[in-house]
């Protein structure tokens, strides 16, 4: 199967940009992220089995291109996580709060926790979409609670 | 509310932006590009041409026709090009069981301001004579290159191919991604690290 591109942007878009800001941190390499992976899922031939499948081929190429976006020597300005903050709506103080404490996670603590916890894979479908262990998962996904745990306190329970 | 509630709350203010859609529309007409360089793999601008343009081409009202060799799939065949001037083609040629096939399409360009170009005619065909590499449907990867067709497939590891091509004792170096792109050099393999 192949769905048409122009749904699985209205689909998926969000969840990419917020999957690919979760690792890059920049609005604007986020949404360059974006758009590649649409691009590439447009322009090959690739056919998957079922949506979950292509849900979990777009999240991955887009981390991967945001992981690249890190990589790169000529980084864009990116506006600080403070000022991008302040465009953003927070339903309460308490997720303003979160959301800063979880950007502030390493990188590979911070995409573990995201895909647990935003896009709710199981440790094994965490591993399949990183192409790393699901012992390595596990670790990363404990320290990355630890730390939440112990940066907002009581406003982030231990559900480990 | 749980920790998962707590977290999808937080992360639900974060949104692509609104105009995402007017992108969409540049991405398909940038992509096309991508549709050409897959469908006609290789084109070899034809002697004539490079010899003399004014002996090649033929203006007419519709744009500029080209004679050209393409490559397609590392067979060899005679075809028209016709650029409108605005970044777009249409293309004829016959293909090896005698049926004239067509194909069209076109791109853009985006200045380091942002300002959107037309892809001229020698952007075009510079980008035509690269590699074209083909996934597919039995899971087979081919790299095709000129009269060159390699079966790759064996040969990626860790997800990334390193191939050395030659043409015309003139060797290009190729890094491919499996399933993400490729980038070329002439003087060394360009690492993975270095392109998307």
């Amino acid at each position: 199967m192949k769905p048409p591109l122009k749904m699985l942007i209205e689909k998926y878009r969000n969840n990419l940009y917020t999957a690919a800001f979760n690792v890059c941190k920049s609005a604007q390499d986020a949404e360059d992220v974006v758009q590649d992976t649409f691009l590439q899922y447009w322009s090959q031939k690739k056919e998957f089995e079922t949506e979950q499948h292509i849900r979990a081929w777009l999240l991955r190429v887009a981390i991967n291109k945001a992981k690249n976006k890190n990589n790169t020597f000529f980084r864009r300005n990116a506006l600080p996580l403070e000022d991008y903050m302040e465009t953003l709506a927070f339903q309460s103080e308490e997720s303003s709060e979160l959301f800063e404490a979880v950007m502030k996670l390493p990188e590979k603590y911070r995409i573990v926790v995201h895909l647990f916890y935003y896009e709710d894979y199981s440790v094994k479908e965490i591993a399949d979409i990183l192409k790393i262990t699901p012992g390595n998962v596990k670790v990363r996904l404990s320290r990355g609670r630890m730390s939440l745990r112990n940066t907002l306190k009581e406003a982030w329970e231990d559900d480990e | 509310m749980t920790n998962r509630e707590k977290y999808k709350q937080a992360f639900s203010a974060v949104h692509a932006s609104d105009n995402f859609s007017l992108e969409a529309e540049k991405m398909e007409r940038t992509a096309k590009q991508h549709r050409f360089r897959t469908m006609a793999a290789v084109v070899a601008v034809c002697a004539a041409l490079v010899g003399g343009a004014a002996a090649a081409y033929a203006a007419d009202a519709g744009g500029i026709q080209r004679a050209v060799q393409v490559w397609i799939h590392g067979d060899q065949t005679a075809a028209t090009i016709q650029f409108d001037g605005n970044g777009s083609y249409r293309m004829e040629y016959t293909d090896g069981e005698g049926h004239v096939r067509h194909q069209s399409g076109g791109g853009v360009a985006f200045a380091p301001d942002g300002t959107e170009i037309p892809v001229s005619e020698e952007d075009l065909m510079a980008q035509l004579t690269e590699p074209d590499v083909q996934y597919e449907e039995d899971g087979s990867v081919w790299l095709h290159w000129f009269d060159q067709s390699l079966d790759i497939t064996d040969r990626f590891e860790d997800g990334v191919c390193y191939v050395k091509l030659v043409n015309h004792g003139e060797p290009l170096y190729m890094t491919v991604k499996y399933e993400n792109g490729y980038a070329t050099s002439s003087h060394k393999y360009v690492s993975p690290w270095e392109f998307n």
